[in-house]
């Protein structure tokens, strides 16, 4: 199929929509490089100290940045395990009610962040004494776990079975099998689904909101809370650092897994 | 190299029973094939030899040791998968040397024994390719080589040249045959293909719901099937509703067919009581057009011709009740709508009672 | 047997967790509400001008931003499916880039274009067409331009699989019968687009309904959606009563659209030969 076929106008619209998705991004990475507090257009010089600021203490970007880095670690660390063996339970055997388990894994999806996020907040009121960490890392288990088991699923349900017949007859025990055949196959779904589950825990901001005590604040809510006193180009060059960590990540999925694996 | 028996082997699925109660022994270097169509158990049979499937009662016993309590893995039983499952994460030699690899072989030994069997199965040359890289020949015999290489006591191929075109077909045959006798390597073959069976085994064991049909030598199961069942798998094209006649004269036994009196060998119709119904069988390249009207020759007329490349397979009605179908190797002078006159010689009939 | 305790085992510890850290909870306290208050706080909501207008507001909102999506995002996911160029790669890239950026991080983005002082104020003023600087932040349309932003790469991603499995031969086919490119297009390329457009627009939907950062911070504090209202009221009027209503309605609707896209498209899924995986 060449690119004939496909009309000016349809062309247009979608050079379009790729400016539209690019143009915030864009508009902050150069705003943080603008001396002036206030952002224009063209920027009056160039200048650092807005990264600089980053790092003062009174921001607490760094602070969040580690919570949310171990946050979002932890759980996706358990939840692969939690999400793999989950996927392999409804894919490699035949039973009744398959589906029904596959919904049961993905239905947190399906539930509002927010309506959760409250249901563990009164759930909390009444046992107390759960330590800030915790009480979002209970949350971000549950609401991050269907996008490894559905991105896992989305790999294993084309997989080959026969391949580990074929292993297991040349002599790899159950556990040789599962590291030598089946899991690098599946290394993709596995992969992109830790990735997104990650950035969903990292990016996650209704939960914390909601759940994080003043001891364990992540970095979107610090940003956000900054953002209500103190509307500078701090913001943009701490944006500017994610922007660039997104980036990095793309490139890596790239040659790690394919960028097509997010096509649904 | 080893012996295989199976003993009252059965398995079922809920109430679904695909294999009843099979028994069968399998001689050291022997090659048999289990032969049937698609849910006739020949699958399962030879999942429950691997051991990825447990048999609901029964026993296979591997050099007379019963094998049911040792899981698949260490069985040493060799595969070879109708899709080939070879591994795409891995390289041809990495692929043969997966499981020299978990028996823990030296890096030499392994390097050596992958040589060996690459150059046996005619692949010397391709290690560092991955399986996407080759063609569907190649991919099966890396399969082979593959399943070979561990030196196992029993070697399972299922439907072994069934993904394969015509040409490549014959020349994976041969292939085969040279390798299992080079080896002499106990081998099982599950197929639907009856040409296949036949032109591989040493055995052909012919299956239908779960239970043995037939068990012979090629030869006797292509030319004396022991029931219409059979007969129909192996190909045979032609079905006359018959009934026994009287007394058997110089060796042949008179049916009467459709008005008609067909002379069959005595032999094959022995326990039929004067005019019982029977069943006649015939292949198509046994019945042939001749021109005088000899014994076991009768008149019909052509209905419609098929040209088959090296046969050309008519279809004749009004020789008996039932139209006949037969095959022959030169084009014939006659066309369609002809009157001709179809021999059928006595020794190629199969008589079955019904 | 031995694989049915394999499944049992690898299932188990997933299984377990979500039960004790989400069904649990989540039935727990709906039954506690129900018991303790009856469905008086549901009453109240659907009762109460202030509280429908919320919910108006969250509907509408949702709906525009997914038909935007739908709209803007096709002609891109078009040009993806059928283009052979380095380009396919390059808008993945693109569409991607910004999916993968914190959602705070991309209003940001729109805060610096659209506010008052904003870039694109700044533009319009240097370029005279405007003498007074237009309000977009803190309304609704800023509200729905960051939804779109935030929400069309799902769409972009949900149609593109759909598009590229339509074999192309199919379209020479109704070519090679006298169809125009026009004709094609609504006669067969979009009819057998329609599965992706309806998961790309459910999910695109379901997200913008339960989406919380964007009207906070593109909305302004006076405009509120269902998952703003909920915090708000937990930690601003600590009414909790109210949120609990609202986040239980948040949810019916949210499940209610689920249910009826479901059942919308089991028949015509199955006519097509079993629709899509997963």
């Amino acid at each position: 199929m060449d690119d004939r076929r496909v009309n000016w106008a349809c062309r247009v619209l979608a050079g379009l929509v790729m400016v539209f998705l690019l143009a915030p991004l864009v508009v902050i990475v150069i705003a943080s490089f603008t001396p002036t507090a206030l952002i224009t257009f063209p920027p009056k010089g160039f200048s650092l100290k807005w990264y600089a600021n980053i790092f003062h203490a009174s921001t607490h970007f760094i602070n969040g940045l580690v919570n949310s880095l171990k946050l979002g670690l932890i759980a996706t660390g358990v939840d692969v395990f939690l999400g793999v063996f989950a996927a392999l339970a409804v894919c490699r055997y035949d039973f009744k009610g398959k589906n029904v388990l596959l919904n049961y894994f993905t239905s947190p999806m399906y539930v509002p962040s927010v309506a959760f996020a409250f249901v563990l907040l009164q759930v909390y009121s009444q046992i107390g004494g759960i330590p800030g960490m915790a009480r979002l890392l209970i949350g971000h288990l549950v609401i991050i776990l269907p996008y490894i088991v559905r991105n896992t699923v989305s790999v294993l349900h084309v997989f080959d079975w026969t391949l580990e017949d074929a292993a297991t007859s040349l002599g790899a025990a159950p556990a040789q099998v599962f590291f030598k055949i089946t899991l690098p196959l599946a290394k993709p779904g596995v992969l992109a689904g830790a990735l997104l589950a990650f950035l969903y825990s990292f990016d996650e901001v209704a939960l914390s909101s909601l759940l994080s005590t003043p001891k364990f604040v992540t970095l979107p809510i610090r940003i956000m809370n900054y953002m209500e006193l103190t509307f500078d180009p701090t913001l943009a060059a701490i944006s500017t650092l994610l922007i660039l960590a997104s980036l990095i990540l793309i490139v890596l999925m790239e040659k790690l897994v394919g960028l097509d694996m997010f096509v649904k | 190299m080893a012996t295989l028996e199976l003993k009252s082997l059965v398995k079922r699925f809920g109430d679904f029973t695909a294999v009843d109660g099979m028994d069968l022994q399998v001689a050291q270097g022997e090659m048999i094939a289990l032969l049937g169509g698609s849910g006739c158990g020949k699958t399962t049979t030879l999942r429950m030899i691997a051991g990825f499937t447990e048999p609901t009662g029964g026993t296979i016993l591997v050099d007379g040791e019963d094998v049911g309590k040792i899981p698949p893995y260490k069985r040493n039983i060799g595969i070879f998968f109708q899709n080939y499952a070879l591994f795409p994460h891995m390289t041809v030699f990495e692929n043969v040397a997966f499981g020299l690899k978990l028996q823990k072989c030296s890096k030499e030994e392994t390097a050596h024994r992958v040589g060996e069997i690459l150059s046996l199965v005619k692949l010397t040359g391709l290690d560092g390719r991955y399986p996407r890289e080759l063609s569907g020949g190649q991919q099966q015999r890396v399969a082979l080589a593959r399943a070979l290489v561990t030196r196992p006591s029993i070697l399972l191929l299922d439907e072994p040249l069934s993904n394969l075109d015509a040409k490549l077909r014959v020349e994976m045959q041969v292939e085969i045959k040279r390798i299992q006798r080079e080896l002499g390597i106990t081998t099982i073959i599950v197929t639907h293909d009856h040409e296949e069976a036949v032109s591989l085994a040493d055995r052909v064991i012919v299956m239908n719901q779960g239970r043995i049909q037939q068990i012979g030598t090629p030869q006797e199961i292509f030319d004396h099937p022991a029931s219409p069942f059979v007969a129909d798998f192996m190909g045979f094209s032609t079905f006359l509703h018959g009934k026994a006649g009287g007394a058997p004269r110089g060796g042949k036994r008179p049916i009467l067919c459709g008005g008609r009196t067909l002379w069959v060998a005595q032999e094959e119709a022995e326990d039929l009581d004067e005019g019982e119904s029977c069943l006649l069988a015939l292949r198509s390249e046994s019945m042939t057009l001749v021109e005088a009207r000899w014994e076991n020759a009768f008149p019909g007329r052509i209905e419609s011709m098929t040209y088959k490349g090296h046969t050309t397979r008519l279809e004749v009605s009004g020789c008996f009740d039932e139209p006949v179908f037969p095959a022959l190797g030169e084009i014939p002078g006659s066309g369609v709508g002809d009157e001709v006159l179809v021999h059928f010689p006595y020794r190629k009939i199969c008589v079955y009672k019904v | 047997m031995e694989r049915r305790r394999q499944a049992v085992l690898l299932a188990l510890p997933a299984a377990l967790a979500l039960l004790v850290f989400f069904l649990i909870p989540m039935a727990y306290i709906l039954l506690r509400t129900v018991r303790t208050n009856g469905f008086a706080d549901f009453i109240d909501f659907f009762t109460d001008p202030f509280y429908l207008d919320i919910l108006w507001t969250t509907l509408r909102v949702s709906l525009i931003s997914t038909g935007l999506s739908l709209a803007l995002g096709y002609p891109a996911a078009y040009y993806m499916a059928r283009t052979r160029s380095r380009a396919r790669k390059w808008m993945m890239i693109v569409i991607l880039f910004p999916f993968l950026v914190s959602a705070v991080v991309r209003s940001y983005g729109w805060m610096v274009i659209l506010g008052a002082n904003g870039l694109l104020n700044q533009g319009l003023l240097a370029l005279g067409i405007i003498s007074q600087p237009l309000k977009i932040l803190n309304t609704e349309t800023a509200v729905i331009v960051g939804m779109i932003h935030l929400l069309i790469p799902y769409m972009i991603l949900s149609l593109v699989g759909v598009l590229q499995s339509i074999d192309p031969n199919v379209e020479y086919a109704a070519y090679s019968l006298g169809a125009t490119p026009a004709q094609t297009f609504a006669k067969v390329v979009f009819p057998l687009s329609l599965p992706g457009i309806l998961s790309g627009c459910v999910l695109v939907f379901t997200m913008s309904m339960t989406s919380y950062v964007t009207p906070k911070l593109l909305g302004g504090s006076k405009f509120r959606m269902m998952a703003t209202m909920v915090v708000q009221e937990i930690n601003v009027n600590f009414d909790w009563s109210a949120a609990s209503a609202v986040s239980y309605i948040l949810l019916a609707v949210i499940l209610a659209v689920q249910v009826v896209i479901v059942l919308l498209t089991s028949g015509y899924m199955k006519r097509m030969g079993g629709g899509k995986n997963g």
